[in-house]
């Protein structure tokens, strides 16, 4: 769920375009009503409502009703419910008393609210941290996997941007730059399964965190063990944030196509590039995601890299076709 | 259950309401000495609840983990940093060298509110404190920490309430184990804040007095803030760097007990899924576990399903017990971390944190720690303790230390 069409992979062909003038753009919002009853719905903030219908909808496509674990990650949280209380704590002093929007504002309570309603007592655990909250997150999925604790994974990243939020962060030029990508917000779910598995879309090879690496390291991983065809990169338009990608890039020779011109920029972005680099290896086209001009060679394997700044992250992913 | 590789710690710091190390913690739980009073730190109004507040100003911990006035930090980096900063000391690693991939995993929930609760109208009219905004996630607040230990291979934070520290610790262990890191640094922080403060007290589970965990009169939790990190490798890789070993971390579960966002199943399964999970992970039988440090928030809910899911699992061999929030406070995200030194402390010094403020036990057949004749905590030999963190969502997780024979 983001700036494209909800729960559709009709970015692929047909993309919803937006300038890149570092404007903010709220996420487009499929019909609740198929995933929730009113009075549910009633008491979810819009966030928790996302997060429901992205996550319902992927298990349903895997099959799988009580995954093993219920990873999530969320950059920010559910903002909207973190400022109503201190707006209220601005406003009314430490009279305070809003439980419910406190309850919902801590990071942890869209992991819960997916165990709540399916009973799934499995492993469960929640990452924040900033643009890689979702690799960790799939840092967690595929070590469980390989070490044989759990056979499945529902993995999700879910962030909000406020119209104030967007304020805040535009001052420190994560968002809001001329030249950049728009602001969003997101929700992206998937299903990982140990190998192996009847309607695999496509094998996670590896997932890497490095802490403020040279390109060069990057690079080296990138290309070693299992090397990859393409790149996909978090470009935004901003040169500061560009700057390693293009460094990478040099390193490796390889092709890098960008996936933020279509889903926008949040601290959720990074799995909505796992998601296209997952869809555009299934179906073998990758039109969407090329923004340059350079012919692309056969793609069957991609690395999806991103940073936040210190962390630079790396998703390996191959195809099964 | 998946068996693991032999997972030890070689190194523990921890920063609280009964110490800012682990030697002044230490002599606080052996004379049973509590650190809850009233608020202090905490430019608060509610001065009615009591509180288990770090006895350091910012000042005095920019101070101790030499960090200049003018650099951003808030009051959970900074405590977060003395902590880390006592675990590699003694671990060998005050200085990273290159060669070993050591990751910082650290549990948070409030990050930088402290900072941006203060500041919040000048985010919204001025850039003046901009780099607070910056610094206001978890993620953010957890650099600030990592960047005080040049040559991390990898960082990031988690965020699961009060189990945030015990998850930290767990996703080290699940990396070692794989094979995917060498040495993990794993914990938590979390300093006080007018949020949170005033968010447990619009749920109604604060108590205007004293916390009395386990107690049938018991009337909510007390908060507190802190941090800790243990530093935790493979028993070969303690070796082969040829660093002491303090104790085992022998098992380790998680499991959601997926009832309700902020109370807890009156079965406690969750609880009894998350440490029987344990239990399986470490090889051990629930007779073989000599002391259970609870979660022990001292609120009606928690320590009626946390005693219930205990009696369920040891029912027939019950270990003694005790809950050290009347000593901290609950220090929520940092608790699973304070929790697991405070562990450590009891199996290296041989002794048992005593339950305090206990007149009347729960009747649930638990065998709460109490003083000694000499009102301090009691002596005990100790071979498995089993920790728990339960936190809000349901987010369940134990983890078992054991002592290390060589």
């Amino acid at each position: 769920m983001s700036i494209q069409r909800p729960l559709s992979d009709s970015w692929l062909d047909s993309p919803v375009d937006y300038p890149h003038d570092g404007g903010c753009q709220a996420a487009i919002d499929p019909d609740f009503k198929a995933f929730l009853a009113p009075m549910e719905a009633r008491r979810m903030g819009r966030l928790l409502k996302r997060a429901v219908a992205v996550s319902d909808t992927v298990l349903a496509e895997a099959s799988v009703s009580d995954p093993d674990a219920i990873l999530t990650a969320t950059g920010l949280g559910c903002v909207e419910n973190t400022e109503a209380f201190l707006n209220a704590l601005c406003e009314e002093g430490e009279d305070v008393m809003m439980p419910t929007a406190f309850m919902q504002s801590t990071h942890n309570t869209i992991g819960s609210l997916l165990a709540i309603r399916r009973k799934c007592h499995g492993y469960n655990s929640t990452y924040a941290h900033k643009g890689v909250s979702f690799e960790s997150a799939v840092l967690d999925a595929v070590v469980q996997l390989r070490l044989g604790a759990v056979s499945n994974a529902l993995v999700g990243a879910f962030d909000e941007m406020t119209p104030t939020y967007f304020g805040f962060l535009a001052k420190t030029g994560f968002v809001g730059q001329p030249g950049m990508v728009r602001a969003s917000d997101s929700a992206v779910a998937m299903v990982l399964s140990a190998v192996p598995a009847e309607k695999a879309l496509c094998e996670l090879m590896d997932v890497r965190l490095m802490y403020r690496p040279a390109a060069g390291k990057v690079a080296s991983y990138i290309m070693g063990q299992e090397g990859v065809d393409a790149i996909v990169a978090g470009i935004n338009g901003s040169e500061k944030n560009d700057k390693i990608y293009e460094e990478i890039a040099s390193a490796t020779c390889l092709p890098v196509m960008g996936y933020k011109h279509l889903f926008g920029e949040n601290y959720g972005a990074s799995a909505a590039g796992v998601y296209a680099a997952v869809r555009c290896l299934h179906s073998g086209r990758f039109a969407s995601l090329h923004a340059g001009e350079m012919a692309l060679p056969e793609i069957r394997s991609v690395a999806v890299v991103n940073h936040d700044g210190r962390s630079v992250s790396v998703v390996k992913l191959g195809s099964l076709c | 259950m998946v068996r693991h590789k032999p997972i030890v710690v070689t190194g523990a710091g921890v920063v609280c309401a009964i110490g800012n190390c682990k030697g002044q913690v230490a002599e606080a739980l052996r004379s049973c000495r509590s650190g809850i009073s009233t608020v202090e730190y905490l430019d608060t109004s509610h001065k009615e609840f009591p509180v288990g507040e770090v006895r350091m100003t910012n000042t005095e911990m920019r101070a101790a983990a030499g960090i200049a006035p003018g650099e951003v930090a808030n009051r959970s980096s900074l405590m977060a940093v003395i902590a880390a900063g006592e675990a590699l000391a003694q671990a060998g690693l005050a200085c990273i060298p290159e060669g070993v991939r050591v990751g910082l995993v650290t549990g948070t929930t409030v990050g930088g509110m402290d900072m941006s609760e203060r500041h919040y109208r000048s985010f919204k009219d001025s850039d003046e404190h901009a780099a607070y905004i910056a610094t206001h996630d978890c993620g953010s607040t957890n650099e600030l920490i990592a960047d005080r230990f040049p040559g991390l291979e990898m960082v990031t934070t988690v965020s699961t309430a009060c189990s945030s520290a015990a998850n930290a610790v767990m996703l080290g262990a699940n990396l070692i184990d794989a094979g995917m890191a060498d040495v993990m640094v794993v914990g938590g922080t979390e300093c006080l804040t007018r949020f949170h403060l005033n968010g447990f007290k619009s749920l109604m589970i604060l108590d205007r007095e004293p916390c009395r965990p386990f107690d049938i009169s018991r009337a909510g939790l007390n908060l507190g803030e802190g941090a800790a990190y243990l530093v935790i490798e493979t028993e070969e890789s303690a070796r082969r760097r040829g660093v002491p070993v303090v104790c085992r971390l022998s098992g380790w579960g998680n499991a959601c007990d997926a009832f309700h966002q902020t109370a807890t199943s009156a079965d406690g399964e969750g609880a009894y899924l998350s440490m029987k999970a344990a239990l399986e992970s470490a090889g051990l039988q629930p007779s073989d576990i000599d002391y259970i440090n609870a979660h022990g928030t001292s609120t009606p809910n928690n320590d009626e399903s946390e005693a219930v899911a205990v009696e369920r699992l040891f029912a027939g061999c019950m270990p003694a017990i005790s809950s050290t929030k009347s000593y901290t406070g609950h220090t929520t995200s940092a608790s699973g971390a304070i929790e697991s030194v405070i562990c450590l402390l009891a199996l290296e010094g041989g002794f048992m944190p005593a339950n305090l403020n206990l007149t009347q036990p729960l009747d649930r057949g638990i065998r709460p720690v109490m003083p000694d004749a000499a009102g301090n905590a009691p002596s005990a030999n100790l071979k498995n303790i089993l920790c728990n963190s339960f936190g809000f969502g349901g987010n369940d997780s134990s983890l078992i230390f054991s002592r290390f024979d060589d």
